[in-house]
């Protein structure tokens, strides 16, 4: 059991869409952040200032990294 | 061995990082200067300052020789260790970190439970920070021994001088602000050795090709993913269980060194920023040191001891010049780590612990005198220690090792500290101290209970179970805390009209 074992079944393909899930669900995540908590302490907001696209931007990144490898 | 242009690099880098230290030196006026900078950084600087932090010349040998054996598999400890953990620290703990006003991670925890669980964390903390440090400092000495065939104990000692000096005088303003430095010079001395590396091994299709050829045994190092039973230390379950869901969270959300930089942050939107920056810079880290180890494999087979995968690639492909520029590179990932390390472990002694137990009411310049000087003490222990590490197999891997031992642990009682308003105090003590001591014995009885070679993974990730069903089963059976005693400590419940810090356990 400490060594996971019972999960020895699972296939490398369904291991990375485990993997790719999660990236996903990360962003689904970010996208459900009230807009006021993304941007608070921002004076004058300027749509870089949307912390959302830089994550969006990170977690594509990481994915297609993991769907090529 | 270097030539007379790379000395002239090497010093140059090392004049200059003394220069900048000493010039922000300047700035340093009060404790809270000291220790956080006088909350003015902008997002860019701590975000390359994080990843020059998180990367060290260890890497630069550690991983190189990981990816030597077992190929870019390892990578996922800076893709999968990283960016999942870096958004949930950006979005949820660091904006709440930063408002409560705190200097440490272990001051949270003491007000969220109580002194006893802030003294047990930060010591945790101060221990494996100053045994770190003795890795780091052997982590050098190896990679410069083959390369410039100075003694160990005399690198050691001009890496902590220089460090020594700039950390002491200029505090956390001078550390970032040579981080964003060491970054730069970081990434352009890894890049120099991977496209010198691959223009020689025939491009990234002859890598590829040449690996390919070389027999079943290396069939696996272009996987990511590798089999829940692989004997590497790197199986998926481990990877997805011990690393992402625990060690990566832990590190980022939990780790002082880290979290410090972003309590330093001019206001609540750069410190979340700072973490996201920080992800986008940490995707290109694999790159400068996976890579090497993988065109190694390519250009020389057989290299017994992995660690040297890095060394010989240096030393064999780089011309003069370029070497110098790699090795300033590698000095850079070196100090940077060690910087954040003293000034993190000063605040944690000088806050928690001395701040906290030994003196209350001495005024700012004396707990900055007590912070310049638990630096120096630990600079000192840290190279005395130093050879300690020679009892590893692996350098990074005993880094990972000590990892283990306590980031599961603590990284339960953060998490049920922040989401359970239920939690208490003995909840937290005892999550804690059950769950470090659950990985110790773990780690000693590894060789019965686990199959894979170094299973730093599965400790952390059954440690963290011990300290979560441990602080629940505990906090159960006693006496929760009033609701308005959590008020801005726990996610979802109302601030206090007060600060925090005014709770009565503070």
């Amino acid at each position: 059991m400490l060594n996971f074992d019972w999960l020895k079944w699972v296939s490398l393909p369904a291991a990375k869409a485990v993997f790719l899930a999660l990236f996903a669900v990360s962003g689904l995540l970010v996208l459900m952040i009230p807009k006021a908590s993304i941007l608070e302490g921002v004076e004058n907001p300027r749509w870089w200032h949307n912390l959302k696209l830089w994550a969006f931007g990170v977690l594509a990144i990481i994915f297609t990294i993991y769907v090529i490898f | 061995m270097l030539s007379g242009i790379d000395y002239f690099v090497v010093i140059m880098y090392l004049v200059g990082i003394l220069v900048l230290g000493l010039y922000f030196a300047r700035f340093v006026r009060s404790a809270d200067d000291f220790f956080l900078s006088g909350k003015s950084l902008p997002f860019w600087v701590i975000g390359m300052s994080i990843v020059a932090t998180d990367i060290s010349a260890m890497d630069f040998v550690g991983v190189s020789g990981q990816s030597y054996r077992f190929g870019i598999a390892v990578g996922s400890f800076d893709w999968l260790g990283s960016i999942p953990a870096m958004l949930l620290a950006a979005f949820i703990f660091v904006p709440y970190f930063w408002k409560a006003g705190l200097y440490t991670i272990p001051e949270y925890l003491g007000r969220r439970y109580n002194d006893g669980v802030r003294a047990v964390a930060s010591m945790t903390w101060i221990i494996f920070f100053a045994l770190d440090l003795g890795v780091l400092f052997w982590a050098t000495a190896v990679m410069l021994e083959p390369l410039m065939g100075w003694d160990p104990w005399f690198s050691i000692i001009v890496t902590a001088i220089v460090v020594g000096l700039y950390t002491f005088l200029g505090g956390l303003t001078a550390e970032v602000m040579n981080d964003v430095v060491q970054m730069i010079v970081m990434f352009v001395g890894g890049a120099t050795v991977v496209v010198v590396g691959l223009y020689h091994a025939g491009g990234w299709g002859g890598l590829t090709d040449k690996i390919a050829a070389m027999g079943e045994a290396y069939q696996n190092h272009f996987e990511l993913i590798q089999p829940a039973d692989t004997k590497t230390p790197f199986p998926w379950t481990g990877i997805l269980f011990g690393l992402t869901l625990v060690m990566s969270n832990a590190y980022m959300i939990g780790n002082q060194a880290i979290v410090q930089r972003c309590l330093a942050a001019r206001s609540v939107w750069h410190a979340k920023a700072s973490m996201l920056c920080g992800a986008f810079f940490k995707m290109f880290i694999p790159m400068l040191v996976m890579f090497p180890g993988l065109i190694a494999v390519a250009m020389y087979p057989g290299i017994e001891d992995g660690d040297q995968a890095f060394p010989t690639l240096v030393k064999n492909l780089l011309p003069p010049g370029l070497r110098g520029l790699l090795f300033a590179g590698l000095l850079a990932g070196l100090m940077s780590t060690i910087d954040s390390i003293l000034n993190s472990t000063a605040t944690l002694w000088t806050k928690d612990v001395y701040q906290r137990f030994l003196k209350k009411d001495a005024d700012d310049h004396h707990y900055l005198i007590v912070g310049r000087l638990a630096t120096v003490i630990l600079l000192i222990f840290g190279v005395l220690t130093s050879p300690l590490s020679k009892q590893f197999p692996g350098i990074y891997v005993a880094i990972q090792t000590f990892l283990s031992f306590f980031q599961g642990p603590a990284f339960s009682i953060l998490l049920l500290g922040m989401f359970w308003p239920r939690a208490t105090q003995w909840g937290g003590l005892v999550g804690l101290v059950g769950g470090i001591s659950t990985s110790i014995l773990l780690y000693i009885f590894k060789g019965r209970l686990f199959t894979i070679e170094a299973p730093f993974l599965y400790i952390s990730w059954w440690s963290f179970v011990a300290g979560v069903l441990l602080n629940v089963a505990v906090s159960l059976a006693t006496s929760p805390h009033p609701h308005e005693r959590l008020a801005g400590l726990v996610y979802g419940l109302p601030k206090a009209p007060k600060s925090s810090c005014e709770a009565a356990v503070c």
